[in-house]
């Protein structure tokens, strides 16, 4: 063996110890008819899988890297960024290491890893295509990073990680986030939305309770009310149908985005001051967010 | 750079002992597909005893009838006669005599971690000798939901037999033609593409098969 071979073998060598490494805490999960999804055991006790995939909320199985089925019971689940959380009785495998997405460039070889069935981890291979800062995803939910790699999810690989080549886990994989690239949801992003589902089931979403339509007004932009329901947090405020918001905590509006960041995570129960346009005169209208309710655009 | 980084060296050796197979039954000098390299791929196989280099293993889907010419890596084209087939295993054997090819030698696929980087020769879509790149999954039954019949299987196309199962992207032309481990040890044969998976017959099996063939 020439040194020169002997890189390449351990190039392989050493992408085999990844797989092996970061699928000690990968499961198959069976939540849904015929082909299985994979999942990590993210926290002792706690599987993360993607949302799209959990189809069942009741008789749910894990396979183990054993080999062995063990049951799992369904504990919530957030449309808006792909994530299901199950539970598993606490020291069933080790725990993901997780490492820190943020250290990932384009160009970085990475691994999605699946587990389909009894027959051993699965692994796809390819490289960081791009980065980037936060965004928000098609279903709503707000991502931490921008995150994607050129590497195949399989069937059933969706709700697996993306590890590095040292094995490190730096998220999930979602094959229904965006397309052709995969795109893995950052650590950040699951430990925070992990978190939320553990302790209510759910992702409590702001909510004001009125429909807007984005138009001009002056040399900027506005949002004109169209509808207003009953007793929502905009009826309470005072809002009316044809009001014009044009800035948002003092900030003139430029985008429908300004108002989806307002509403976004936690800002249930705060107060935002809106600029309102109503008859040709100016006004600020304090609104206190509400939780959007529950069933609603879901599913 | 170290060449060895890459698979240079391997994939030289591996494509000194991959063939274009054009087969007969298309007609090798007309109509469609006439002129672009072969209709699939197939490699020298030394077998127990060395085969003097006039043997070849390809896909039996890649030979329909009992004729087929093999072009070496050299351009030569050889008229060859299939004297094996197992439609179940989709393998066929092909003598060219003359050819002298330098035969592959074989690696063990059970051995093989998820993970381990593998590659392809081949000729997709035409493309002569070309090399893919990718990783080994498993070897064994094909996963339920990758949409391979599993009621009434075709013939060769079972998906409860064992498979080398790779990330690597095939194209048609591929067919018949090796995969092999970082050393350039041919793991399987390509056999078809299955939800973008790539699934290959072991090569273990090949002795048998190809004895009772």
């Amino acid at each position: 063996v020439t040194d020169s071979r002997s890189n390449i073998a351990a190039l392989s060598d050493q992408l085999a110890d990844a797989v092996a490494a970061g699928s000690a805490s990968v499961v198959a999960v069976h939540a849904r008819p015929r082909l299985p999804s994979t999942g990590v055991h993210w926290k002792d006790g706690v599987v993360v899988t993607t949302e799209g995939t959990v189809r069942q909320e009741e008789d749910i199985t894990v396979t183990l890297p054993d080999g062995r089925p063990i049951v799992a019971t369904f504990a919530g689940r957030d449309r808006g960024t792909d994530l299901a959380v199950l539970r598993i009785p606490p020291g069933s495998l080790s725990v993901a290491e997780l490492g820190d997405p943020a250290v990932l460039r384009p160009g970085n070889l990475v691994l999605a890893l699946g587990r389909l069935d009894a027959g051993g981890a699965r692994a796809a291979f390819g490289a960081v295509s791009a980065t980037g800062g936060k965004w928000r995803a098609w279903k709503g939910g707000e991502i931490d990073r921008w995150l994607q790699s050129d590497l195949t999810i399989y069937p059933g690989f969706g709700g697996g990680p993306l590890v590095d080549a040292t094995g490190q886990i730096h998220g999930i994989n979602s094959g229904a986030l965006s397309r052709p690239l995969a795109t893995t949801i950052p650590v950040a992003t699951v430990d925070r939305v992990v978190a939320q589902l553990l302790e209510r089931g759910y992702v409590p979403r702001g909510w004001i309770g009125a429909a807007m339509q984005p138009v001009r007004y002056d040399e900027g932009g506005g949002l004109l009310l169209v509808s207003i329901e009953k007793d929502t947090p905009a009826a309470k405020a005072g809002l009316l149908l044809g009001d014009v918001i044009v800035a948002i905590d003092g900030k003139s509006l430029e985008s429908f985005d300004q108002l989806l960041d307002v509403l976004s995570d936690d800002s249930v129960g705060r107060k935002v001051s809106l600029d309102v346009v109503r008859a040709g005169k100016q006004r600020a209208i304090e609104v206190v967010i509400g939780e959007r309710p529950r069933g609603r655009g879901r599913r | 750079v170290p060449s060895g980084l890459f698979l240079g060296d391997a994939a030289a050796r591996l494509r000194a002992s991959v063939v274009a197979i054009v087969d007969d039954a298309h007609g090798s000098g007309r109509g469609r597909g006439a002129g672009r390299g072969g209709h699939g791929a197939g490699f020298a196989w030394g077998g127990g005893d060395g085969g003097g280099g006039d043997l070849f293993v390809t896909s039996a889907h890649v030979v329909s009838s009992r004729r087929a010419v093999v072009v070496t890596p050299d351009g030569r084209a050889v008229p060859g006669t299939v004297v094996g087939r197992d439609v179940d295993r989709d393998l066929a054997l092909l003598h060219a005599p003359g050819a002298r090819v330098a035969a592959v030698t074989c690696g063990d696929p059970y051995t093989l971690r998820p993970g381990a980087l593998v590659f392809a020769v081949g000729h997709p879509l035409g493309v002569k000798d070309a090399v893919s790149v990718g990783v080994f999954q498993a070897v064994g039954a094909v996963p339920r939901g990758y949409g391979m019949a599993e009621q009434r299987p075709r013939r060769g196309r079972s998906p409860f037999i064992p498979w080398v199962q790779a990330d690597i992207r095939l194209a048609p032309g591929n067919s018949g033609g090796p995969i092999a481990d970082v050393e350039g040890n041919v793991i399987g044969v390509a056999a078809m593409i299955v939800s973008g998976l790539a699934l290959a017959v072991p090569a273990p099996d090949l002795e048998r098969l190809l004895s009772n063939a």
